[in-house]
């Protein structure tokens, strides 16, 4: 499904998208930026704040009911974080809400991220259209699956 | 994870967070195919158990503190707890910054408090609908006490805070003028008042103000309290929880209450109800559209087309 | 009613009253020659970080009579020119570059590599979990050991990363904020260990707590717990450890984090005057702790307007340590500061390229007259530097130094029509700053309510806008941009450094006398209750029993909690 195709299925309720660095990093430059942007395009923007567990992303992903969960990381600790928390999503039997990566995430990297179901792995200068065309597609999936419509 | 209404609501009657995550989604989203409707009409017997809170109040005044604190509190006092907090969207984008959370995030894992965020986008009817099937779904889930924060004293927070039996009101030091434009509005739905931030400058002025207001109201059979709040300190906390536990066993006991509550709920399932059908409607009818020419050429005004139409398609109602 | 004036109001109307009536022989320039010529700049907007607009040109109309009076001369009141009459022709800057990553070891061999390259003063990076008082055993340090910086949990830590260097020879600066004190009692305890007597160290720790709460956001406690722990680093080192510098006042973060330049001079800035206060209010003269207070800027790719800040920084710095604190002593208000290159400036793409980005930005930072550089490596938009790129990096410094000739003489672009007008505009909006943050209650109110960050977070909106706009370029980014570049190698931090610290950790903990522990954090947690301890030798005690970072921070955790940081979108 090409992004934006299918815009009506947010009319009612836009894309929801959970903000997180869920590790030990504190540079939140980024994040207001994007949260600023998504909110910009429509969507309704949630940000956990600074510090939360990978316990607590998923915690607020799942009681929220995100469309897609945006991770981000410029620490070098996304290997290990980021699929704390995709592992955590499995093990909680959610598959209808997407996971998106960005920070500072080599080349070689990604494919490791993407086998964990990790998509995007932008990294730093990447355009917000380039990052919010791709949250969309993956939203419209996960959303299409929550309605059961996919 | 496909699932059906009625294993929805199975997963709701036990306490399944995912099972209310999901049907707050679906209550929120017309396109789906299990509609929030058949979740809310199998839950319905079970709801009628929790206490509805809402707390209102202009920006920056605390809301979200207050509520962080007194949500803990309440669950440390033994009750499941969830919170509603309804967000403004930007009336350009749509879009929303759903920023009432991280007030209190670190409480609402640690303490096992469901948290939910809406925005307020499209009509009120919509949001006000939305919120209530959310509180029935956590009602039915055995949340004991439901928290709604809505965010100002518009038109749709009144439709919302409608559903709560307690009205906490709150309100801080230092808002001027602009508390004398709200008051009229919330002195009629306050069944408690808050004054936040007591530590600043001011508070016990404002506090004798609303108490000297209240001193003029003619009031029934319930005193609205006026309670002093410091969210640092916590100071005051104790009170409030008392006031609101107070209020709630006073508006729960009473059949007439309950009869009147009921008559909203009608009556906002009929306005959805409506909403509804005129929207697809004006849906069928503007896409059914095909000499708008002539009435362009003609200078024929939007009234008459518009009766026109619906004439048409829905005969002589009204 | 009518608001007292303020000694920032007033500033701002004597700085306002500058005549600009504007210069004759430009306006016929204009007219008769450049009017005429319309060879393109039609349309086109000429501006900088800070908003400013620029002139086609700058003449000696645009600065008004008493200029000699506010630039006056290096060495002297106001150090527009600089803060020593001979700054490097006397000595040259310090080369300073940042290193730390993975296990002491690790880092102990960068640190000697450094030094045998020609690097003058040491500075350290710590990971994570250092940086915010957790141990590398703890589960939320999982993937974060060593990454970012040399993991620190206890003593030990520290003397296998100073193993072979002398205290007493070199100057080490340590970038750590929240658990600073507890790093300086650690470098205190090595000292001694060593038999250098405590004010014979030199170097500085950051502690810039609040610049934390605007950009890094690496605190962990409530901010007056902070800022007493910096009030205890002040008083104990001006009595015992006089040559070290216990606070490093930040702009770099507040300039990362999506400032404007002039935003970084105005926060930063504030952020010295409360420490000032601080200081006044321990019962510390000005002259006493003021020589001590260091800075430390960001220098950007705007080259002028770099250079600009750097000088309206030193000019404001001592005209209010002055004219408000009554500063005496000339060294009270001397700015000193260190400069890093912009980080925000490195692209991925084409990494090559952020060569000449760092060389520009450190030329920036020689020719704004900083004491101090680093200068950043070319592949750290993808990583910790590699070691041939840290060495480029040095080297660049070396060539401005001794080939570029721009440091033969004090503040060369002094006199610059377009400089001073520069400087002059920077220094009122940043008097315009103080003024607006003192009406918002002082900056540790204006911290606490936002306004700081939001004005942060506006800006760096506003630029990446731009930026996707086209309206500002990133070479290699949104011009110039190529596909499919080669990928380059990088510095890849093993996991083995967090298994070899936990191993290490363990040691530690086992042979440690845990009753000596016990007791010197009982007594440490004692202290920290009452707000008139002075907390340095307690410190000192607990990290010498081999209390760990975590278990020092915890005393804090529980006495008095974190601080959430308000709404900022």
């Amino acid at each position: 499904m090409a992004a934006g195709k299918n815009l009506s299925l947010f009319r009612d309720k836009p894309v929801k998208v959970l903000l997180a660095k869920p590790g030990i990093d504190g540079h939140d430059r980024g994040m207001f930026v994007l949260a600023k942007a998504f909110r910009d395009a429509g969507m309704d923007v949630l940000y956990a704040g600074l510090l939360p567990t990978p316990e607590e992303v998923v915690d607020t992903a799942i009681n929220e009911d995100v469309d897609v969960i945006a991770l981000s990381l410029l620490n070098g600790a996304h290997l290990v974080v980021f699929k704390k928390v995709a592992d955590l999503m499995k093990k909680r039997g959610i598959d209808d809400i997407a996971i998106v990566g960005g920070g500072t995430i080599p080349d070689a990297d990604r494919p490791k991220l993407e086998k964990l179901g990790i998509t995007g792995n932008y990294g730093p200068g990447t355009p917000l259209k380039t990052i919010i065309d791709h949250i969309m597609m993956r939203a419209e999936e996960a959303r299409s699956r929550k309605l059961g419509i996919a | 994870m496909k699932q059906t209404a009625e294993e929805i609501a199975d997963g709701i009657r036990a306490g399944n967070i995912r099972s209310i995550s999901r049907a707050i989604t679906l209550v929120e989203d017309n396109n789906s195919l299990i509609t929030g409707r058949e979740i809310i009409k199998s839950i319905y017997k079970s709801t009628g158990n929790a206490g509805i809170i809402g707390i209102t109040g202009p920006p920056g005044v605390g809301k979200s503190t207050i509520i962080g604190n007194l949500s803990s509190m309440i669950r440390a006092s033994g009750k499941k707890v969830a919170v509603i907090a309804i967000d403004a969207s930007s009336p350009f984008t749509n879009g929303s910054f759903l920023g009432n959370r991280i007030r209190m995030q670190d409480k609402l894992y640690r303490d096992g408090i469901y948290m939910r965020s809406l925005s307020s986008r499209g009509s009120s009817g919509g949001l006000s609908r939305s919120t209530w099937d959310a509180v029935r779904i956590l009602d039915a889930a055995g949340y004991e006490r439901i928290i709604v924060e809505t965010v100002g004293a518009g038109q749709a927070d009144l439709d919302i805070l409608g559903m709560a039996h307690t009205i906490a009101v709150a309100l801080a030091p230092g808002l001027g003028d602009e508390i004398q434009a709200i008051k009229a509005g919330l002195m009629e739905i306050a069944s408690i008042f808050i004054i936040n931030k007591m530590d600043r400058d001011g508070a016990f002025m404002a506090m004798k103000d609303i108490e000297d207001s209240l001193a003029l109201t003619p009031q029934n059979e319930w005193k609205i309290p006026v309670v002093g709040l410091n969210s640092i300190t916590l100071e005051g906390y104790e009170e409030l929880m008392a006031a609101i536990e107070n209020h709630l066993s006073y508006v729960r006991k009473s059949a007439l209450n309950a009869k009147k509550r009921f008559f909203h709920e009608v009556k906002a399932a009929l306005m959805a109800e409506s909403e509804l059908r005129i929207n697809a409607l004006t849906e069928k009818s503007m896409s059914g559209l095909t000499d708008l020419e002539s009435d362009v050429r003609n200078k024929v005004d939007p009234y008459t087309v518009a009766e026109e139409i619906s004439k048409s398609v829905l005969g002589d109602i009204a | 009613m009518v608001e007292p004036s303020s000694f920032w109001s007033e500033k701002l109307k004597k700085l306002e009253e500058r005549d600009k009536s504007g210069d004759p022989q430009y306006k016929k320039w204009k007219t008769e020659v450049l009017d005429l010529w319309n060879h393109g700049s039609e349309g086109k907007e000429f501006t900088n970080s800070s908003g400013i607009p620029i002139k086609e040109l700058y003449v000696p109309g645009d600065l008004d009579g008493d200029l000699n009076e506010r630039v006056g001369f290096p060495g002297t009141f106001p150090f527009t020119r600089g803060i020593y009459p001979d700054m490097y022709r006397g000595r040259l800057w310090t080369m300073r570059m940042f290193s730390g990553f993975g296990t002491p070891e690790d880092t102990n061999r960068r640190l000697k590599y450094l030094i045998q390259h020609g690097e003058s003063g040491l500075s350290i990076a710590f990971d994570m979990p250092t940086l915010y008082g957790y141990d590398c055993s703890n589960e939320r340090a999982e993937g974060e050991v060593g990454k970012c910086g040399v993991n620190v949990s206890t003593l030990k830590d520290m003397e296998v990363l100073f193993d072979g260097i002398d205290l007493g020879k070199v100057s080490t600066s340590m970038t750590i904020n929240a658990p600073a004190i507890v790093l300086l009692a650690m470098y205190m305890a090595v000292a001694k260990k060593q038999g250098v007597p405590l004010d014979r160290i030199s170097g500085t720790v950051q502690a810039d707590i609040l610049k934390e709460y605007i950009a890094q956001k690496e605190w962990i406690f409530p901010p007056e717990v902070h800022l007493r722990m910096i009030r205890d680093m002040m008083v104990f080192c001006t009595e015992n450890a006089p040559r070290w510098n216990y606070i490093s006042i930040s702009g770099y973060h507040i300039r990362e984090a999506g400032a404007s330049a002039v935003q970084e001079l105005a926060f930063t800035l504030a952020d010295g005057f409360h420490y000032v206060e601080m200081g006044l209010n321990a019962g510390l003269s000005v002259d006493a702790f003021a020589p001590r207070l260091s800075f430390f800027f960001n220098s950007s790719i705007n080259f002028f307007e770099e250079i600009a800040k750097m000088r309206a920084a030193r000019r404001i710095w001592a005209t209010v340590l002055k004219e408000k604190y009554g500063a005496r002593n000339q060294r009270s208000m001397m700015l000193k500061f260190h400069t890093q290159t912009s980080g925000y400036t490195l692209t991925w793409q084409q990494p090559l390229n952020n060569i000449i980005r760092t060389t520009i930005e450190a030329m920036a930072g020689v020719l704004g007259g900083t004491q101090s550089l680093h200068t950043n490596s070319y592949d750290e938009a993808w990583a910790l530097p590699s070691e041939k790129a840290v060495k480029v990096a040095l080297r660049t410094q070396q060539i401005i130094a001794e080939e570029s000739g721009i440091a033969d003489t004090v503040d060369p672009l002094g006199g610059s029509y377009y400089v001073e007008w520069l400087t002059d505009e920077m220094e009122r909006q940043a008097y315009s700053y103080f003024d607006r943050i003192e009406k918002a209650g002082g900056i540790l109110n204006a911290i606490k309510i936002g306004y700081i960050q939001k004005e942060i977070a506006n800006t760096s909106y506003k630029r990446q806008l731009r930026i996707e706009e086209g309206k500002e370029i990133m070479v290699g980014v949104n011009k110039y941009a190529e596909e499919n570049e080669p990928p380059i190698k990088i510095l890849r931090i093993s996991k083995k450094a967090q298994l070899s610290q936990r191993k290490r950790l363990s040691d530690v903990l086992a042979s440690r006398d845990q009753d000596k522990v016990r007791r010197s954090l009982e007594r440490l947690e004692d202290a920290m209750k009452d707000e008139s301890i002075n907390l340095m030798p307690y410190m000192i005690d607990a990290v010498e029993s081999y209390a760990t970072i975590e278990e020092i921070s915890n005393i804090g955790r529980r006495l008095y909690g974190g601080w959430k940081e308000p709404v900022i979108v």
